[in-house]
């Protein structure tokens, strides 16, 4: 690991054009072996194309890369696997039925006589396993394993085909804060084996934890690197901004005395015993963010079905303002109201293979300005889809542009634009800043505080604690389908929050 | 620009399809020992006088106009990821119950037709009905029960045919229903040729054409430019979103079927009401398995189909000159499944294609600042080989659904 050695990887002007833009331009990135890089900026910034490059998805239009000091061209990822570098993606490419090994082997299989050669492939897993501390039985099925152990699948697959560079892409996106901890140490025994990672991400108290070194990216370009050790969060972000930045700090209290949201006593059942929602309470009133914290999986996507009507309740009653919504479909809910910014987007949220004023009408089909009367208004609707577009700063090309040629925090600032131009007395913002980049955040946050001033009611969903405490009037916890807290945000720590999220402040030994 | 590349590439994938269609099957007609350009003369013969000539178009247009009904009634459902493959039982249905209510009664002309032609849709949309009251109360998927449901149509009319709506006489070689009175009967467009100075040909031109036309605009329009056009394909684009937006799936799926089932019961009636005026053991045959075809190649846009059922109906009637030259008629059938083949290999490529351009903003035109001397290889040879890993990451559904999503782009303007 001295100066003088040769770079793991380096990458000299690389610039990378696709019609009608420069996604990356003029990048410059030194790697060193044998130590965690990060690569840190804002969604759409390029980093994707970048690795991209690196992993020989496709070629760049002008620059060099070097591996271990000499020049190479990747013509397809088996060139970058051949020279060593291996890519473990953010969604995770298993075979569920297969087992550990199979999945592992799958594509290089060790062959005996024209027939997997079941005995070398297991020792060489468990080789691999014993000597990175993967923790890995090659006999498990695939389907049993958890998110985290899925990922040290990924890892094991790569490290199996011979890389000695690995890239993680967000790869802590998928996992709970203890796998990301385990995640961490996993790099570390990477890294003490000599093997380089070049880690992607754009959280930065993580990419500080982790990384040896940090490479930002801002707008397609490299603007700089840092050093973990001296650089704050703050100072790293502003380098991915390339502005101050704001904080998720709420103004005085905005909420009046009519509620415009009631559960009383909401069920959902789920399936194999215990409701998914149990006996769930609570108001929420005009002008009012109530937070609802919880670490995933308790029962808030439930919930948050329930209110829209994507679900049917066992029991309980769900009021707007002074009506009994209960049996109303989800599109009378909407037209009475109530505005949704989903937890998935992509699932839930646009058409991907429809342009953005397409995506505009979605969830407002009864509506104008996007329909008259029972036809759909297409000019009603691009001239709508354009002002969203400008006042929402939605960075797309035109309001004919498909919806997957944007970047995430584009994506959603199209749904947050779309959902706030309906004027909901209820708006259900599920993760509203999930999967975004800085710049995005700090402006849906803006706009939410505008809906909570102008008297909007908010139920907001999310696992950023900060964004939990900063913006919500009043936080419930919800722990196993129940809400077992209400704490005031004001008087309260992420550690607070975090300690009431695992039930340990309420419930002993609950997990 | 980028209209006229949309355009391109809504046009690729058919072309490529029929091109490398008409290949593989001039291999095989090279393989029996023929050969494939005098096949080829066949086919482009329409005779030598001008009535052989405009009797060719008109038997062209008489078998497209079917074609043409039963693929849209396919890519209705098609557009919302639903895969109706009952057309066949619920044209067939449609057919012999509205051609025993037009043989009933005695009614004067326009309602006569208009009561057959309702007949028909009822029967239709009941029939597909079946199918989708079957998936939203019980989950059953509609590719298995709308071919089970095929099989007991086709029972059905069997049993209807030989027992209670027997019109022909005992004994009869050929069974049919009971002939449906003039009245009953559409009239021909036979004027039009006279009209434009051409030769009169032997058959009549169906005038249930302009029936298929009128249905052809109402689909389009209703599918592409209303409400319940557009909860149909945010449907069959992604169920989740359109649930999450209101739509009922439900519902959705209800009303979808009862409309394709509806125009599928007009599949019969060019040829009831146009030649044959009953319903009986000779009457066409495979037009619902055929429409799936038309629609696969029109990409469920109403004037591909239109397209493609005139394709098929060239083809159609290559079938007996080419016999006269000693090449077998299954050549056609050869040459239509090679088509449907291709088509669907050569739309997913097609979607992929769009799918990598939208995905780099492909659909943004290009901009003066970047034309500087780098060359546009990116955009089509340049592009990555087809990495799982390019694909897998934003990849929607599959199979089926990709042919529907696939139409919704391309059909658009």
């Amino acid at each position: 690991m001295t100066e003088s050695a040769p770079l793991a990887v380096e990458l000299r002007g690389i610039t990378k054009r696709f019609p009608g833009v420069v996604a990356n331009s003029d990048i410059q990135l030194r790697v060193r072996r044998g130590e965690v890089h990060a690569i840190v900026g804002e969604n759409g910034a390029g980093k994707s194309t970048l690795m991209k490059t690196l992993y020989g998805m496709h070629r760049p239009d002008e620059g060099e890369i070097l591996v271990d000091g000499r020049a190479v061209t990747f013509r397809s990822p088996a060139d970058a696997i051949d020279a060593g570098i291996g890519m473990v993606h953010q969604h995770f490419m298993l075979a569920d039925n297969f087992t550990v090994l199979e999945n592992v082997v799958l594509g290089s299989e060790p062959t005996r006589g024209g027939r997997l050669d079941r005995a070398e492939a297991r020792r060489r897993i468990r080789e691999i396993s014993d000597a990175y501390a993967l923790g890995l039985d090659p006999d498990t099925l695939v389907e049993e394993l958890g998110v985290g152990d899925r990922q040290r699948v990924e890892i094991a697959k790569v490290l199996y085909r011979g890389a000695r560079t690995l890239i993680l892409d967000e790869p802590t996106a998928v996992l709970v804060p203890q796998e990301v901890d385990e995640l961490f140490g996993n790099l570390a025994e990477l890294k003490r084996e000599g093997l380089t990672v070049i880690f992607i991400s754009h959280k930065l108290d993580e990419v500080r934890k982790v990384a040896d070194s940090i490479t930002v990216i801002r707008r397609g370009t490299t603007v700089g690197t840092a050093d973990p050790r001296t650089t704050t969060a703050k100072q790293l972000a502003e380098l991915m901004v390339g502005a101050e930045l704001p904080v998720a700090q709420k103004r005085d209290s905005t909420v009046r005395e009519t509620a415009v949201l009631q559960l009383r006593g909401v069920r959902v059942a789920a399936p194999g015993g215990r409701p998914a929602v149990d006996d769930v309470s609570l108001t929420v009133r005009e002008g009012e963010v109530v937070g609802i914290a919880g670490v995933e999986g308790n029962g808030q996507a439930e919930l948050v079905d329930a209110i829209m009507g994507l679900r049917p309740l066992s029991s309980g009653v769900v009021l707007l303002g002074a009506d009994d919504i209960t049996a109303w479909s989800t599109r009378h809910r909407r037209e009475q109201g109530l505005g949704f910014i989903p937890e998935d987007r992509h699932r839930q949220g646009m058409l991907l293979e429809a342009p953005l004023w397409e995506n505009r009408i979605l969830g407002h089909q009864t509506r104008p300005p996007s329909v008259k009367g029972a036809f759909i208004d297409r000019k009603g609707a691009r001239a709508d889809t354009e002002r969203i577009m400008r006042e929402y700063d939605v960075r797309a090309p035109g309001p004919d542009t498909a919806a997957m040629a944007l970047s995430g925090g584009n994506q959603q600032k199209l749904i947050v634009g779309r959902e706030m131009s309906a004027r909901p007395r209820l708006l259900i913002a599920a993760h509203p800043t999930r999967g975004v980049d800085v710049g995005a955040q700090s402006v849906i946050w803006e706009l939410l505080k505008d809906a909570r001033a102008e008297g909007m009611g908010i139920v907001l969903v999310s696992a950023d604690l900060d964004e939990l405490i900063g913006l919500s009037d009043t936080l419930h916890v919800m722990l196993r389908g129940r809400l077992v807290a209400t704490l005031d945000p004001a008087r309260l720590t992420p550690e607070e929050l975090g300690t009431h999220m695992t039930g340990a402040a309420s419930t002993a030994g609950a997990a | 620009m980028s209209t006229l590349r949309r355009l391109g590439t809504a046009l690729l994938a058919p072309v490529l399809a029929i091109v490398v269609a008409l290949a593989i099957s001039a291999l095989v007609i090279v393989l029996i020992g023929e050969n494939p350009l005098s096949a080829v003369e066949v086919m482009l013969d329409f005779g030598d006088s001008p009535s052989q000539q405009t009797q060719a178009m008109v038997v062209i247009l008489n078998r497209a106009v079917p074609l043409f009904l039963a693929g849209l009634a396919v890519s209705v459902a098609f557009r919302m990821g639903l895969f109706n493959i009952g057309v066949e039982g619920q044209y067939r249905l449609a057919t012999i119950l509205s051609a025993a209510a037009g043989a009933a009664v005695a009614l004067p002309a326009p309602l006569h037709v208009l009561l057959i032609i309702v007949v028909a849709m009822l029967v239709g949309a009941f029939w597909a009905g079946i199918v989708a009251v079957l998936k939203v109360t019980r989950g059953v998927s509609e590719v298995i029960s709308s071919i089970m449901l095929n099989f007991i149509a086709l029972g059905l009319a069997s049993f209807l045919l030989t027992g209670p709506l027997r019109g022909s006489e005992p004994g009869a070689s050929i069974i049919t229903t009971a002939d449906i009175p003039e009245s009953g009967w559409f009239p021909g467009l036979n004027g039009v040729f006279g009209a434009l100075g051409l030769a009169e040909p032997r058959s009549e031109l169906y005038g249930f054409l302009l029936v298929a036309a009128v249905a052809g605009i109402v689909i389009a329009v209703l599918v592409k430019r209303t409400r319940f056009g557009f909860d149909l394909r945010a449907t069959g684009m992604s169920p989740s979103a359109a649930t999450a937006s209101g739509v009922d799936a439900r519902g959705m799926v209800i009303k979808t079927m009862l409309i394709s089932g509806a125009v599928a019961g007009l599949i019969g009636l060019p040829d009831l009401l146009g030649s044959s005026h009953h319903y009986g053991t000779e009457f066409t045959t495979g037009l619902g398995f055929l429409g799936i075809a038309v629609a696969l190649l029109g990409r469920n846009s109403p004037v591909g189909i239109a397209l493609g059922a005139l394709l098929f109906g060239f083809l159609d009637r290559a079938a007996i000159p080419l016999q006269f030259e000693g090449i077998p008629a299954s050549v056609v059938t050869i040459i239509q499944g090679t088509i449907v083949l291709a088509v669907v290999v050569a739309n997913e490529i097609a979607r992929r294609i769009t799918r990598r351009q939208a995905e780099r903003g492909g659909s943004q035109p290009a901009s003066p600042t970047t034309g500087d001397g780098s060359t546009d290889g990116g955009q089509g040879s340049g592009g990555p080989p087809p990495d799982p890993g390019a694909a897998v990451g934003t990849g929607t559904g599959p199979g089926v659904r990709s042919g529907a999503a696939d139409g919704t782009r391309g059909g658009q303007q």
